[in-house]
């Protein structure tokens, strides 16, 4: 039986689709078998990310329904076997399919594979309910934001009232640049609040918005870009290795600002 | 120091609408008597909750403070005038049942939720409904028992209890606590605290990090400054002639006899 694993955030637009992604690619190249489960249903792109879209054929809908298998449903990636999707079904809305269905589907992948990542949608309403509703684990993805922490905040809250205790914190779009000036909340004012482990930062790269338009996951580009590597090293962490944190603050750092952060007491 | 803290930004304003005035029969409420636990659902005649958010609140009571009952006492469901079919006594009952507590008895008015109860196999207490005029609680009632919460408040969460709340954990930005009595939040109260919500001007709330987002005592309201302090100290809000007034606990004890505490000038 593999890991379930829901990636959700409450506000929408903080990069949940894009982390499932990359995160799904990246454990797959570490030689796990993956499936991914678009779990926004009516509003899917999870497959066009993955540029996965013109494969797409049957979907979660169909295999409920019994029009088709489940197997014929799962989209295998183009570069990466170990990698499948379960697409979500574009002309339907939420309220298509129920969390008991869910279950019975995630259950069965999870048979298979050696994780099951499901991409929620945003929101706390039906779509949010499906979506968890099979998971063990949980990714919580927020950006340092006043509102984006806040519904990050709530979601975790919904999240300990399912039983889903295992909950790890990715902090996305880190700016280190203007946290070192104070205007953007640091990854420890995020902690603070929300007081769950926290798994990974990536920062802010526009690389990730080339790799989302092309349909390349960016932890396949061997470029060194810290966003990709960011992203390995949380799908190495959900392996259970330790690895270090990056040093985001590397690329600003000025004798001034290291004596700032010398000085500056750590609250 | 802190005095500037309540008397600057102590700002009297009308208060909201939308606090009622029996706080704690809108949410379920435990109560342990003789070895027993009492469960009271809110009734029907003051506000009519989803059946979602009442499971979702039975869940987040159930583990915030399941450290305090032993596991295997039995449990009385006092559902009053609330209708229960079958299936919510069986979800209400699992629910308990993942807390290690069997449900036992059922108090009901209905006959429909005695019927569902005695086919469920528990045992049944049906009294005859009441009048909701006759239902209201008298003038003068005496608080209920302390609510002990091991859990943070986080966003979306609202705590609403006839009695003093104390709080393990952070009162979140989002969060709320409305009690009849003292509110003790151990951690830091970010979001909105409301003591003596039932009109009680000598309610206190106390915290080791007060930042909150709004206190507010009896039908006083106050606002955190625009500019935090630099340093936080445990504090306690009351209330003194022309608003909230905040001060350190290490003075509180001193001027603990006293009517008015005066603040020296040297915090």
């Amino acid at each position: 039986m593999g890991r379930i694993i829901v990636v959700t955030s409450g506000k929408g637009g903080v990069g949940k689709t894009t982390s499932t992604a990359n995160l799904g690619m990246a454990l797959a190249r570490l030689g796990r078998k993956v499936a991914l489960i678009d779990g926004d249903f009516g509003l899917r792109n999870l497959d066009l990310l993955l540029g996965l879209e013109n494969r797409v054929v049957y979907t979660a809908l169909e295999v409920l329904s019994g029009e088709c298998r489940l197997d014929q449903a799962l989209v295998k990636d183009k570069r990466q076997p170990n990698l499948a999707l379960l697409p979500a079904a574009q002309n339907r809305n939420k309220d298509a399919i129920n969390p008991d269905q869910m279950k019975q589907l995630t259950h069965t992948l999870a048979e298979k594979h050696d994780y099951v990542l499901i991409d929620s949608p945003a929101g706390i309403e039906m779509g949010f309910q499906n979506a968890i509703a099979a998971a063990k684990e949980a990714l919580i993805v927020t950006t340092p934001e006043i509102s984006a922490v806040r519904d990050a905040d709530r979601v975790v809250g919904l999240l300990e009232a399912q039983h889903i205790k295992q909950i790890h914190l990715v902090v996305n779009r880190l700016r280190p640049d203007m946290v070192q000036v104070n205007n953007m909340m640091s990854v420890q004012d995020v902690q603070d609040i929300l007081s769950v482990p926290l798994i990974g930062v990536i920062p802010d790269d526009e690389r990730v918005i080339i790799s989302t338009n092309r349909g390349e996951p960016l932890v396949l580009s061997e470029d060194g870009s810290l966003a990709g590597m960011a992203f390995r090293n949380i799908a190495r962490r959900l392996e259970g290795e330790r690895v270090q944190f990056l040093d985001l603050d590397a690329a600003y750092d000025t004798l001034f600002t290291r004596l700032r952060r010398l000085f500056s007491s750590p609250r | 120091m802190t005095s500037d803290f309540s008397t600057a930004a102590a700002t009297p304003q009308g208060m909201p609408d939308q606090i009622s005035q029996d706080i704690g029969a809108s949410q379920i409420r435990f109560k342990a008597e003789a070895g027993q636990l009492l469960l009271f659902l809110p009734t029907t005649t003051t506000v009519d909750i989803d059946w979602q958010v009442l499971l979702q609140h039975l869940q987040q009571r159930l583990s915030a403070g399941n450290r305090f009952w032993q596991p295997h006492t039995p449990v009385h469901l006092i559902s009053g005038d609330r209708l229960l079919d079958a299936r919510q006594l069986q979800l209400i009952a699992d629910t308990l049942a993942e807390a290690q507590l069997p449900l036992q008895w059922v108090h009901t008015s209905r006959r429909q939720t005695a019927v569902a109860a005695a086919t469920a196999g528990y045992c049944l207490e049906q009294s005859t409904p009441q009048l909701p005029l006759r239902s209201a609680t008298p003038t003068g009632s005496a608080l209920a028992d302390p609510l002990y919460l091991q859990t943070p408040v986080r966003s979306g969460i609202e705590i609403r209890h006839p009695g003093t709340v104390v709080v393990l954990g952070d009162l979140n930005p989002g969060g709320a606590i409305l009690a009849d009595g003292d509110i003790l939040i151990w951690g830091r109260l970010r979001g909105v605290a409301h003591a003596g919500a039932s009109g009680n001007l000598q309610c206190r709330i106390m915290a080791l990090r007060m930042e909150p987002t709004q206190l507010r005592i009896a039908d006083q309201v106050a606002r955190a400054p625009e500019h935090p302090p630099a340093q936080f100290y445990p504090e306690i809000a009351q209330v003194v002639s022309g608003g909230i007034q905040i001060i350190r606990a290490s003075h509180f004890s001193r001027d603990l006899s006293l009517p008015l505490p005066k603040l020296s000038e040297s915090s």
